[in-house]
């Protein structure tokens, strides 16, 4: 009997633990008052802004994104494997006939819809424009998709943080750390800081160009849709959700 | 067939078992048998391929368990000692997902569900939270997860811990009727339940296996009364 698996079992597998978490989600409270406060901080922050700008875009909204992930992702990531350490259902999971890259990627894709089904909350503000006047709907697009590749980024690393732990503050609080780095390090009052603390290296610089997800994401956000961008954040995304999958593996030994 | 020879298991310096060498057949029912923390659990865990050894070799019906980790998990049921059940899902939903991801569906996957409701005796809360259920009915649950597949082996870690003496029956008989053509290895530290139900022992202690064996050939080599307690304690006196 062969250890290898076939494509069409080996994306079964996914989608029995991507129906799980799902199911998951739905089941649980917290999900729901996550989401709200998500929607409610981020739509009132929008409109707040709105009004003192008055103009017909969502700029405002998508400006602040990110400081709003920094804080929403690990919250819904937090639990996706610290529970099932401290739950033990580990266990369970890993003595299926799984492998665990299949375990990793079915947590991955429900985390994602759950983020992108909190982002649709926001689709309420598109149709308030578009009652308006006329905004631009390639511009919105755009926006939207740098969201999405900024939030799957995050879910990456909000995974592989509760994969470290037991414990689901411990992975909140490493998530939001983590995010605080990718997305302070492209801040300019940030950059200009390190910068100065050692000038002949261009640390702040370095740090922006390399690591920061603010140029790549504000290029969607201006209604540009660079490939760079989009491979930045694929690829940043697979390697931590392979870090993930090694952490793991080496539970194991 | 199971074979487990010069098996070791470390947590980094601490050693957990050392020079665990058995083999199971078709048929048996055993009892591994030990105090708390003399690693019944990490051998089921390497058996389940939870763990990986740190040396020696475990094979499954000649598959290495490090190398054929997803056939061997095909062939068993296990279930932990920590009972581990996803809390806020319903009994019978639990049980389904076990199956799908168990590769199971359809036709088969009713059958089997059908078959474990019937046999562990889950139909009372079937469409209850899981952590509204007793803790023996959890228990009860962990088996019918492990049996969902219908495994050729059986690997259960203290599977009537907070059994009440008639859910003990009952999971005697269950365990009687199921051994027919199958492997079943079961632990405990409770060692009455472990005499009247299993074939055959295993005696660990402090990590090293100390017995293996029937209990009328035990007591004839250890020369003490056909009493399992009475050869634990020699054993465990002979090797402290």
């Amino acid at each position: 009997m062969s250890d290898r698996l076939r494509p069409k079992d080996f994306a079964r597998g996914i989608g029995v633990i991507f129906a799980r978490e799902i199911n998951a989600y739905v089941d649980t409270p917290i999900a729901y008052i996550y989401a709200s406060v998500f929607l409610i901080l981020s739509c009132s922050t929008f409109m707040n802004a709105f009004f003192l700008k008055g103009a017909l875009d969502m700029a405002p909204y998508f400006d602040l994104l990110p400081y709003f992930l920094i804080l929403f992702i690990p919250a819904i990531t937090m639990r996706a494997w610290a529970e099932e350490y401290s739950q033990h259902t580990i266990e369970l999971l890993m003595t299926m006939p799984l492998i665990s890259i299949q375990i990793v990627i079915g947590k991955y894709l429900s985390a994602l819809v759950f983020y992108l089904t909190a982002l649709l909350g926001t689709s309420p503000i598109v149709l308030m424009l578009l009652f308006l006047g006329d905004p631009d709907l390639g511009l919105i697009f755009s926006s939207y998709l740098g969201a999405l590749c900024l939030g799957s980024f995050f879910l990456s690393f909000g995974l592989f943080a509760s994969g470290l732990t037991r414990n689901q503050i411990v992975a909140y609080v490493i998530a939001v750390l983590l995010g605080f780095v990718f997305v302070l390090s492209g801040h300019e009052k940030v950059v200009e800081i390190l910068d100065g603390l050692a000038p002949a290296y261009h640390i702040g610089n370095l740090l922006y160009e390399s690591l920061s997800v603010v140029p790549h994401y504000s290029a969607f956000t201006r209604g540009i849709i660079a490939l760079p961008a989009v491979l930045y954040f694929f690829f940043l995304s697979a390697f931590f959700l392979w870090m993930n999958n090694r952490s793991l593996k080496r539970d194991r030994e | 067939m199971i074979q487990v020879t010069d098996v070791a298991k470390w947590y980094g310096s601490i050693r957990a078992v050392e020079n665990i060498s058995f083999s199971l057949a078709p048929g048996e029912i055993v009892g591994f048998v030990g105090p708390n923390g003399a690693g019944k659990s990490t051998v089921l865990k390497m058996l389940a391929t939870y763990l990986l050894p740190t040396s020696g070799k475990i094979t499954i019906d000649g598959l290495d368990a490090v190398s054929h980790p997803l056939s061997i998990r095909r062939k068993i049921g296990y279930l932990s000692g920590d009972t581990p059940l996803y809390q806020a899902m319903r009994v019978d939903k639990f049980l389904r997902f076990c199956g799908k991801a168990r590769g199971l569906s359809g036709n088969v996957l009713k059958k089997n569900l059908a078959w474990v409701v019937d046999i562990c005796g889950l139909s009372p809360h079937l469409y209850k939270r899981i952590d509204q259920c007793s803790t023996g009915f959890r228990q009860r649950i962990g088996v019918g997860a492990a049996l969902i597949h219908d495994p050729p082996i059986l690997l259960l870690d203290e599977p009537t811990h907070g059994f009440d003496p008639l859910q003990v029956l009952a999971f005697r008989d269950l365990i009687q009727s199921l051994s027919e053509n199958r492997i079943i290895l079961f632990s405990s530290h409770i060692i009455p339940e472990v005499s009247t139900l299993s074939d055959r022992l295993l005696i660990i202690h402090q990590g090293n296996l100390l017995a293996d064996g029937r209990i009328d050939n035990l007591a004839e080599k250890t020369g003490q009364p056909r009493d399992l307690e009475a050869i634990f304690i020699h054993l465990v006196r002979q090797e402290n």
